[in-house]
């Protein structure tokens, strides 16, 4: 955004500090003679209004700009320039928490750190025993680490010191004693950055470390919930020694898992240790070096390039021989590592140097060239420039004579450093669009004042470069004119105005792209960030389709007709398709399989089966393959006539069916879930089982071609299994359906479905986030909010969305229908006509938006296919971020991303009309959208 | 202007700074320091000189009593000696519907860059539909008071577009209130042959009838105006330099004869005439039977082509044997562009009469219907109301009407070449420009230009600077319109190039390092060079 705008004046500034020589500026009674200047009275009378106030700003030039300007002027070093280089790179890196018995005598200790560079502060609170653990309260004194404030009476600030981990790195961390006696149930926190204002949290949640075992499990506990398995023993120390040390207060209510729980405790006597990766922007300050030598020998000009930037850097370069700064590829030798590029520039890599970080390039250039022209690009497709330009290095030495010849200017002012000055601050107050959480797990709120501080400063600047220009005329008329001199000046002006546009460009258009898309270059497609692929997210711009419904087996040729719509589907914007269960099933809609490597089932047979993935992917359509994994139907009955054995290639026995079920009398475990009670419920806790299941899943890739997996009712068994599958299946994409009831208080949906949620992240969670879940949380919470016209309901009290998508995005799957839900069964249909609502809902929110095959052929069609559009063209993705404008009885409204706005509900609402600006984009009955002009 | 050119007051210069003392300038007619008195803004002593020097000129042209007297009140700031000022327009958004500033930041970055440029002021479209929003009379001004603080600020002049018709995009509609009123009346708009309402600014029929709850549009928009002046009379002189009146649709006098068009098509259709709503039917038809011809009042032409088609496609426009061309043809067209001209008449002598005394010019705006103007018949313009053909001058009235309310015509359209026009459409923007120019010359109006499309046509900064710099009726250009692509790096470095190169045409010669012993470059020169600093 801003910090390519930024680069012309601090580019000027180095310049331009060393070609002034420096002279204290005083006013000579100068004889004014018409004869010479009239031109400049007049520009002095333009700027003798602007009110002057800081002669400050006219300060001589530092002693080091002279003596670089001497060293040059004594070697035959013509040309020798300094160009910052800045730049935004988003860094990865940890926060942790540590909770361990700390040096003194046994004293526990919560350390809090964060490996990233950064004026990091932890904002914290306690919760006491007495109230539950829910409410924030400051700590004790006593607890209180040196500098931290209080903020109101609720909370604390602690700063984060500066240290040194055991492997060297340097972090920032906070230590916290704990103290037994004082009835604290659990510390919250979230960690903010003072540099960027953005906070830190856990899931969006406040950080929660209990320190006592009656809290109330509220699904946000950093450690707690998984310690068991993960962590183990996480709490478990501190909680029985607090458990000792106040046994009144222990309470007898233990859940099952709780028990589990503390007979690891017991073994284990130590603190835990937990990560939370993060992600922040940070700005580097490099620079680059040129300087440009006449070699006596051969007449050629050795042109040297040093930078300090880390790692990897190549530099594009070329020539010109005039004004027009036309790349051109000199003739060779180049310098080792030079390829040519795309026959218009030549990538070099610099050389390592040989101590120290940074990289330099040695380059022989012919004579009679005008200049050099180069841009660098980083390792990771960053490219630097020039105040948006190329970099160009004059090469004749005439252009350095006339360089040379201002110099000589006896006076000057030192206007371009203020400006400097003026702009540092400035440029690291604006907040990069991007350093909003790239990923929501580490959801950061910007700080509002960012704002006000970035405005305040812009103003205070322009206005100091308009007193600054108005000196610098000041300057140039009380002196002997000189050409050069209005030059200057005009040079300077113009600059500020291309400031000044480029600035109002960016607020025009608030949703310009960051520095790094935006410096695109001639000679490449701009640079898109690399997209990080995971199975539980696909790219993050996923959009599926489920492909078929409860009738489709009916025809017995579905993949055969379903062939015919792939061009429509892909041309409607969808990039997942879910194709039917494929295997042989006692069922005719599939979910009932027998032999798993039979795929000849009521939608078509193998080769079709094959075909249509094929075709799919042909129009760049990814499919996935829907797989029953929790139950299997039986081939035969065993020696009581129950339906226990099976044949085919998995000819398993009854060890492979769960115990727990009585109608079919496995010999395995228990179930790791709830049991599907119409046929055998599969023991995934089976070695052999797991085995086969896993091969099972690697062949239907490699066999068939699936991209992933659409898994059946994995509330049968525990995630870690599908984990498990996954990672030796290695799919594109995997969600799981995971569906239970949404909480109810006397018949009526409660507004807080926090439990449903819950237990879908949990398997989420325990999938290692591996695959995404159906987002049911959110289609039940539209259902009653669009039925009964509820859409208050659409907030849940933190101001999210109320569904699995509110809490963690990226791996929410949401849906307004399935074959199951809607389709001619109908088990818990969407309120009819309020569909489009519903669509208008989860294709302009992140997590990955289903539609069902239905409503995709019907009369919606247009509609949806005009959300999708606008879906893709916003590039709205899973983890895009959502900001509830209104959530009201009648009327529910999210801007997401800053460039949809989307209300539902027949209540009235407009966007904001802040700096962007909107336009109606799709409309329909009830919803609107709208999206920012360009 | 021969004048020479340093005209900076002294007695000034000693008062701010003493830097400045060895500038040596002098004060041509004493009024600086008075002015600079009271004025933030940078440039006005220099400003007001110029003014003084151009009065005799504006004297000349403007014979009129009335209109003198507020030239003698320096209302009127001349165009400097190179010719044009530059004005730009602020987006049409600029205030949202609940009356704050849209994009202020960007505006004020944008209003720096602007006057540093040295663009002499901007354009502010003012909406009916955004100060008078929720019930008549009920006038809420703070956001665009806010604004002309900020361009105050500034320093720039502000010209402010009184808009009385509705936006599609962006989408500002007219009032709410006179919304309501034409739900339920839709015979206060526009209307075409096949019943379809315009319904983007009110018909010109019912300038006079008590549709408006009892209430004339005249007198609604009357007091507008009125609430208008009193609101901005801080402004009123200073800042506020020229005030447009809205005289139709997008502001312009005519019929919405072209509001269906499809816009993908490549050559536009010869537009609808749009004399179908009850009250102009009912016009016509008193029209007819007072000049004898009952029959010719029932309804308009029935052999003229829709929207989109070409003029050939049905009798009426025909070049040859056309009913245009008929005593039927003169009949219909007198009236209706008559009653066009009538109606721009109303609005502007209500406007001058409104701000007679309030040192601000007033403008209207026609448009530039350049479309078919090869063919004898001229369609499009007979559709928007001008009825000006191969064999009849339609703009003379029109600019003879300008000039009886002495005031200025803003031209659209000064950015468009014939070369870059569809040759089957057979338009002519540069030859209909030079017409409306010549009827403006012969009335003495004077020009103000503007540019006609929001992106850039081909060609169009070199087409402005022809049409700015080749004669001298223009002295004001009003470069439409800020906003993203304005200040985009595809648009804004080519329009800096564009100012500069209007203000200083002899940069580049400037730029030659021989001239530099040239010290006995004329006075002329160098000042014409400076005028880009002078505005810095």
């Amino acid at each position: 955004m801003s910090t390519v705008s930024m680069e012309p004046l601090l580019y000027r500034s180095v310049r331009e500090s060393v070609r002034y020589a420096p002279i204290s500026r005083t006013f000579k009674p100068s004889s004014w003679s018409c004869s010479t200047n009239h031109k400049l009275v007049f520009h002095a009378r333009s700027f003798c209004n602007f009110r002057s106030s800081n002669v400050h700003a006219l300060r001589a030039s530092t002693t080091t700009d002279t003596d670089i300007f001497e060293t040059l002027e004594s070697t035959d070093v013509f040309f020798k320039e300094t160009f910052p280089l800045k730049r935004k790179e988003t860094v990865e890196g940890k926060i942790f928490i540590r909770l361990d018995q700390g040096q003194n005598n046994g004293n526990w200790q919560l350390t809090v750190g964060c490996n990233l560079p950064g004026k990091w502060i932890l904002h914290w609170g306690i919760s006491r025993a007495e109230d539950g653990g829910s409410e924030w309260d400051q700590p004790p004194d006593e607890m209180r680490p040196g500098g931290s404030i209080p903020i109101k009476d609720y909370a604390i600030e602690t700063p984060l010191k500066k240290s040194l981990s055991s492997e060297g790195d340097a972090l920032h961390e906070v230590k916290i004693n704990l103290i037994p006696k004082s009835a604290i149930a659990a510390i919250n926190f979230v960690l903010k950055d003072e540099e960027t204002g953005a906070w830190y949290q856990h899931r969006g949640r406040d950080f929660k470390v209990p320190v006592a075992d009656y809290l109330l499990d509220d699904g946000n506990l950093v450690a707690a919930k998984r310690s068991f398995r993960v962590w183990p023993g996480a709490l478990g120390p501190l909680s029985n020694l607090l458990i000792k040390a106040e046994v009144s207060r222990a309470n007898g209510s233990e859940s099952s898992n709780e028990s589990r729980e503390a007979e690891q405790k017991s073994r284990s006597l130590e603190g835990f240790y937990e990560e939370q990766p993060i992600a922040k922007q940070v700005a580097f300050d490099n620079s680059v070096t040129v300087s440009v030598r006449k070699c006596p020998e051969t007449a050629k000009n050795l042109l040297y390039v040093e930078t300090d930037l880390p790692g990897d850097v190549f530099i594009h370069w070329g020539v010109c021989r005039d004004d027009a700064k036309t790349w051109e590829i000199p003739d060779a030798p180049h310098p080792p590592e030079t390829v040519s590029f795309r026959d218009k520039a030549l990538q070099t890599r610099l050389q390592p140097k040989e101590k120290g970080d940074g990289c330099s390039g040695l380059f022989t250039i012919e004579e009679g060239l005008q200049g050099f022209l180069f841009v660098l690009k980083l390792d990771k497709g960053t490219w630097l420039k020039c105040m948006e330009n190329d970099f160009y290095i004059p090469l004749s030495r005439s252009s350095s004579l006339l360089a040379k010849s201002r110099q000589d200017l006896p006076e000057s002012a030192q206007i371009p450093e203020k400006n400097a000055k003026a702009k540092d601050p400035e440029s690291a107050q604006i907040p990069e669009k991007n350093a909003k959480a790239k990923d929501p797990e580490s959801a950061q709120i910007p700080e509002k004042n960012a704002k006000a501080n970035e405005e305040a400063s812009l103003s205070a600047f322009t206005n100091g470069i308009i007193n600054d220009i108005r000196s610098l005329v000041t300057d140039i008329s009380s002196e002997k004119t000189r050409k050069n001199k209005s030059k200057e000046a005009q040079e300077s002006i113009l600059q500020e105005i291309e400031k000044l546009a480029a600035e109002a460009y960016r607020i025009f258009r608030s949703s310009i792209p960051t520095f790094t898309e935006e410096a695109v270059v001639e000679f490449e497609k701009k640079p898109k960030s690399p997209v990080k692929i995971s199975s539980g997210t696909g790219t993050g711009f996923e959009i599926l389709c489920q492909g078929f419904n409860w009738e489709s087996h009916k025809s017995g040729k579905w993949y055969l007709e379903l062939k015919k719509r792939a061009s429509e589907l892909a041309s409607i914007g969808f990039t997942v398709i879910w194709l039917p269960p494929p295997t042989e099933s006692i069922s005719p809609e599939g979910y009932m399989p027998r032999d798993l490597y039979n795929l000849n089932s009521r939608y078509g047979n193998v080769d079709e089966l094959k075909e249509i993935v094929k075709i799919f992917h042909e129009v760049g359509i990814k499919t996935l393959g829907d797989t029953v994994l929790n139950h299997r139907c039986a081939h035969y009955q065993n020696h009581n006539g129950i339906w226990n054995i099976y044949g085919g290639l998995l000819n398993w026995d009854d060890r492979a069916v769960v115990a727990d079920d009585p109608h079919f009398q496995g010999r395995g475990n228990k179930s790791s879930g709830d049991n599907f009670h119409a046929a055998p419920n599969i023991d995934h806790s089976q070695d052999f089982v797991r085995k086969d299941l896993r091969e099972w899943l690697r062949w239907l890739r490699k066999e068939i071609g699936y991209d992933g997996w659409r898994l059946d009712f994995v509330r049968g068994f525990w995630g870690g299994y599908v984990k498990d599958y996954l990672e030796a299946s290695e799919p594109f994409f995997a969600v799981g359906e995971y569906w239970d009831s949404l909480n109810y208080t006397y018949g009526e949906m409660d507004h807080n479905q926090d439990g449903h949620r819950q237990r879908i992240i949990d398997w989420i969670n325990a999938t290692n986030g591996t695959a995404g879940a159906f987002d049911v949380t959110t289609k039940g919470i539209l259902h009653s909010a669009l039925e009964r016209c509820e859409y208050w309901r659409l907030s849940d009290h933190k101001g999210k969305p109320p569904g699995v998508v509110g809490w963690w995005p990226s791996r929410a799957v949401t849906f307004i229908e399935n074959h199951d839900t809607g389709s001619t069964q109908g088990h818990w249909r969407f309120p009819g006509g309020k569909e489009m609502q519903g669509y208008a809902y989860i294709l302009t929110h992140p997590g990955t938006p289903t539609v069902f095959y239905d409503h995709i052929f019907s009369h919606y069609r247009s509609e949806i296919a005009a959300l999708i559009s606008l879906r893709n063209r916003n590039e709205i993705h899973c983890r895009s971020t959502v900001q509830i404008t209104k959530a009201e009885r009648d009327v529910y409204a999210a801007i997401v991303d800053e460039k949809v706005a989307v209300k539902i509900g027949p209540g009235h609402y407009e966007p904001p009309s802040g700096s962007q600006r909107w336009s109606l984009a799709v409309e329909g009955k009830d919803y609107k959208v709208w999206e920012t002009s360009q | 202007m021969e004048v020479s050119v340093i005209g900076c007051s002294q007695a000034k210069i000693g008062k701010t700074e003493l830097a400045y003392r060895e500038l040596g300038c002098f004060d041509p007619k004493g009024v600086s320091k008075a002015f600079s008195a009271k004025s933030r803004v940078c440039f006005s002593p220099s400003t007001r000189w110029r003014k003084a020097g151009i009065r005799f000129t504006l004297r000349a042209v403007q014979s009129e009593a009335v209109r003198s007297e507020k030239v003698a009140a320096s209302s009127r700031i001349s165009r400097s000696r190179d010719g044009v000022r530059l004005f730009v327009g602020l987006p049409l958004d600029s205030v949202s519907d609940c009356n704050t500033v849209n994009h202020a930041r960007a505006i004020a970055a944008g209003l720096k860059a602007l006057k540093l440029l040295g663009v002499e002021g901007v354009e502010l479209p003012v909406w009916w539909g955004i100060v008078e929003k929720e019930a008549m009379g009920k006038y809420e001004w703070s956001g665009y008071l806010a604004l002309a603080k900020m361009v105050q600020d500034a320093g720039l002049k502000l010209h402010v577009s009184l808009s009385f018709h509705a936006s599609k995009r962006p989408k500002i509609p007219l009032p709410e209130w006179v919304s309501r009123i034409g739900e339920s009346n839709p015979n206060i708009f526009f209307t075409d042959r096949a019943g379809q309402h315009y319904k983007e600014c009110l018909s010109l029929a019912v300038d006079d009838l008590p549709v408006l709850d009892g209430r004339t549009p005249i007198q609604v928009y009357h007091e507008f105006c009125e609430s208008f002046k009193s609101s901005f009379s801080p402004f009123m002189g200073s800042t506020l330099t020229g005030i447009s009146m809205g005289l139709g649709p997008d502001g312009e006098l005519r019929y919405p004869s072209h509001h269906m068009l499809t816009k993908s098509k490549q050559i536009p259709g010869v537009g609808e005439f749009q004399c179908y709503d009850k009250n102009m039917l009912g016009i016509l038809k008193q029209h007819a039977e007072a000049t004898g011809n009952p029959l010719w009042g029932l309804g308009g032409p029935h052999d003229v082509p829709t929207y989109d088609q070409s003029p050939n496609s049905n009798n009426f426009f025909r070049d040859n044997g056309g009913s245009w061309d008929s005593l039927y043809g003169d009949f219909f067209l007198s009236w209706y562009s008559n009653q066009l001209i009538s109606h721009g008449n109303l609005l502007l002598s209500l406007a001058a009469s409104t701000f007679s005394e309030s040192a601000a010019t007033v403008c209207g705006k026609i448009p530039l219907m350049h479309s078919w103007y090869k063919t004898r018949s001229h369609p499009s313009e007979l559709t928007a109301g001008y009825y000006n053909t191969t064999t009849r001058d339609g703009y003379e009235v029109v600019a003879e009407m300008f000039a009886r309310n002495s005031c200025k015509m803003i031209l659209p359209g000064m950015d468009l070449s014939d070369e870059h026009q569809s040759r089957a459409s057979l338009s002519s923007p540069e030859l209909l420009l030079a017409d409306i120019k010549k009827a403006c010359r012969k009335h003495g109006v004077e020009v103000c230009g503007q540019n006609s499309s929001a992106s850039m046509a081909p060609g169009g900064f070199q087409q402005i600077k022809k049409n700015l710099l080749g004669e001298n009726i223009v002295d004001l250009f009003s470069y439409q319109r800020m906003g993203a692509y304005f200040f985009s790096p595809e648009h804004f470095p080519s329009f800096t190039q564009f100012v500069r190169s209007l203000n200083q045409p002899e940069l580049h010669s400037d730029d030659l390092p021989e001239e530099e012993e040239e010290t006995a470059h004329s006075l002329n020169v160098s000042s014409e060079a400076s005028v880009h600093m002078q505005a810095v």
